[in-house]
């Protein structure tokens, strides 16, 4: 789970559907990406991941890392997650791809009021999908969390 | 001559008949009133002769609108308007008003005769109307977030559908090219291994779940939807016994968690007795679902009258809702905790639907860890039977 220094991007994708879960990562695998994926279930377990409070994997200083967001998840949604992101000068430039379900006005409008990178409605096509994430050159853009500062 | 006297005479006599008339002196005082003024406003003639109007005045409109006829009356012209005044016993009525200013020679207001209609009726049902608009715009403000939420919780099991049934198809397809590879019969069990073990098995978990999961929601959306065309039965509930029937009904569930429960005296209220009953069953269920792991179930049930309300609570020392998940408890097919124990996420919904179609409301007050109360009311008199629905 160690990418510090690599210049693929972790790819972490956050969603309480295990299936959309499993989903996403076979059509990433299948369009030929090899960048490292980790599932997180629910909102709080991808903040405890840049936020550390107590053990479990936590996030490398130094290393890349692109979400793919669920927005609607019980207890902390994706939303409250992008919010804690985005106020954190350190993992504002997080690129994000923010995920949903059905097609909301308000909640597209909610997540670029944010800061939200990109979004996209889950296509039940994952090849599509794909490709829409191939197509924003996301995994172009090398993004690293800042090391630890020398105090 | 005596004709038109005559035809005069006529004219008032109907007019008295039609509307309320009364005529006061050019200072305002009231030299003469018509029985019909008499008979709405409750008081006597010999009460209401020399007094001015503010005998009559409900207080409901303000200072500036009693300015605003006197400044338009005393300069000769003619005031129409709408207003609300209150009888003797202190009933308040609406009357639409023409004042109409008698002009003496000396271009002077001598007295003013005023000749008023009834319109109490029409005022209170356009105070039922704007209601029902009101709770028009709320209904369909609720429908749209009920669809919202229902066409992201029906997609969500369809992504998975779709999704692990395209990988079925290239499963197939891979033990297809399998079978094509090699003469009849031959195929190696590597080949065929993963997809018949790994990757089919899972997609048709996923798709099994998929299809259960639009099939559960769609029954309880058939049910939410069923509930809101139910013909209610308001009479006075005996809570005491309903809560004590609630009990009974779990005394099974209620015995093997060891919970201790309780119920206060409770005062009356008036709703239907089937759905008010389901409401407190699924309150109880609810407390003894979300029961703290560590320590024995405490409900204790309790009521209060409060401003015409009936108000119960259902009090737990469960797991508790933090309060920042406490407005999402009552959203239909919500879930707060997906992985606990099982159910639709849809019995707080009913909950609330019920009570408001019995005019009460349900509330939930929760510091998180110790447990939690909800609380609801019903009118504590008999509601007044509304011509809609």
């Amino acid at each position: 789970m160690n990418n510090a220094g690599a210049r693929a991007p972790a790819i972490l994708i956050v969603d309480d559907d295990e299936g959309h879960a499993i989903l996403a990562r076979a059509s990433l695998e299948a369009a030929g990406l090899s960048n490292s994926i980790q599932h997180f279930r629910d909102g709080q377990s991808v903040l405890d991941f840049f936020f550390p409070a107590g053990p479990g994997p936590h996030a490398v200083r130094g290393g890349a890392y692109l979400m793919l967001l669920d927005i609607r998840m019980p207890k902390v949604d994706g939303v409250e997650v992008l919010r804690r992101l985005k106020a954190d000068p350190e993992l504002r430039n997080l690129p994000i791809i923010a995920l949903t379900t059905a097609d909301d006005a308000r909640e597209v409008e909610r997540c670029h009021a944010l800061g939200c990178d990109v979004y996209l409605q889950k296509p039940v096509d994952y090849d599509k999908f794909t490709e829409a994430i191939r197509r924003l050159g996301l995994f172009m853009t090398l993004l690293l969390i800042p090391p630890a500062k020398k105090s | 001559m005596r004709t038109t006297v005559k035809e005069l005479q006529d004219i008032k006599a109907a007019l008295d008949q039609h509307s309320i008339v009364a005529i006061t002196d050019a200072s305002g005082c009231i030299t003469y009133v018509n029985d019909k003024f008499c008979s709405i406003s409750k008081y006597s003639r010999r009460e209401l002769m020399g007094k001015d109007h503010r005998i009559i005045n409900s207080g409901y409109h303000p200072k500036a609108f009693f300015h605003g006829i006197w400044s338009t009356i005393a300069s000769g012209r003619t005031w129409h308007g709408e207003i609300r005044n209150r009888a003797k016993d202190g009933s308040t009525y609406w009357v639409d008003t023409t004042i109409y200013a008698c002009m003496g020679p000396a271009g002077e207001p001598t007295q003013y005769v005023a000749i008023r209609t009834d319109i109490t009726q029409r005022k209170a049902d356009e105070a039922q109307l704007q209601r029902y608009a009101e709770d028009l715009a709320e209904k369909n403000k609720e429908l749209e977030a009920i669809v919202n939420t229902l066409s992201h919780d029906l997609r969500s099991p369809l992504i998975n559908v779709q999704g692990f049934g395209k990988q079925l198809t290239c499963a197939c397809e891979r033990i297809q090219l399998a079978f094509s590879a090699v003469p009849d019969r031959a195929v190696p069990a590597s080949a065929v291994r993963q997809p018949l073990e790994v990757a089919i098995p899972q997609a048709l978990k996923f798709i099994n779940a998929g299809v259960s999961r639009m099939d559960a929601l769609l029954a309880g959306l058939l049910r939410f939807s069923r509930l809101g065309r139910e013909a209610l039965t308001i009479e006075q509930l005996d809570m005491d016994a309903m809560v004590a029937d609630a009990f009974s009904a779990m005394r099974f569930q209620l015995d093997a968690a060891k919970a201790d429960v309780r119920a206060g005296p409770l005062p009356a209220g008036f709703g239907d007795k089937v759905q008010t009953s389901q409401v407190l069953g699924n309150l109880i269920d609810n407390a003894l679902k979300y029961r703290h792991p560590d320590r024995a179930p405490r409900i204790v049930v309790d009521g209060h009258l409060e401003d015409g309300q009936a108000v119960y609570s259902v009090a737990d020392n469960g797991v508790g809702i933090a309060p920042e998940h406490q407005a999402k408890a009552f959203e239909i097919f919500h879930r707060l905790d997906p992985d606990g124990p099982p159910g639709e996420g849809l019995g707080l919904t009913i909950a609330r639907r019920v009570l408001e179609r019995q005019k009460g409301r349900i509330w939930v007050e929760s510091a998180g860890e110790g447990g939690c109360t909800f609380h609801f009311s019903l009118p504590s008199t008999e509601p007044q039977p509304l011509p809609m629905p």
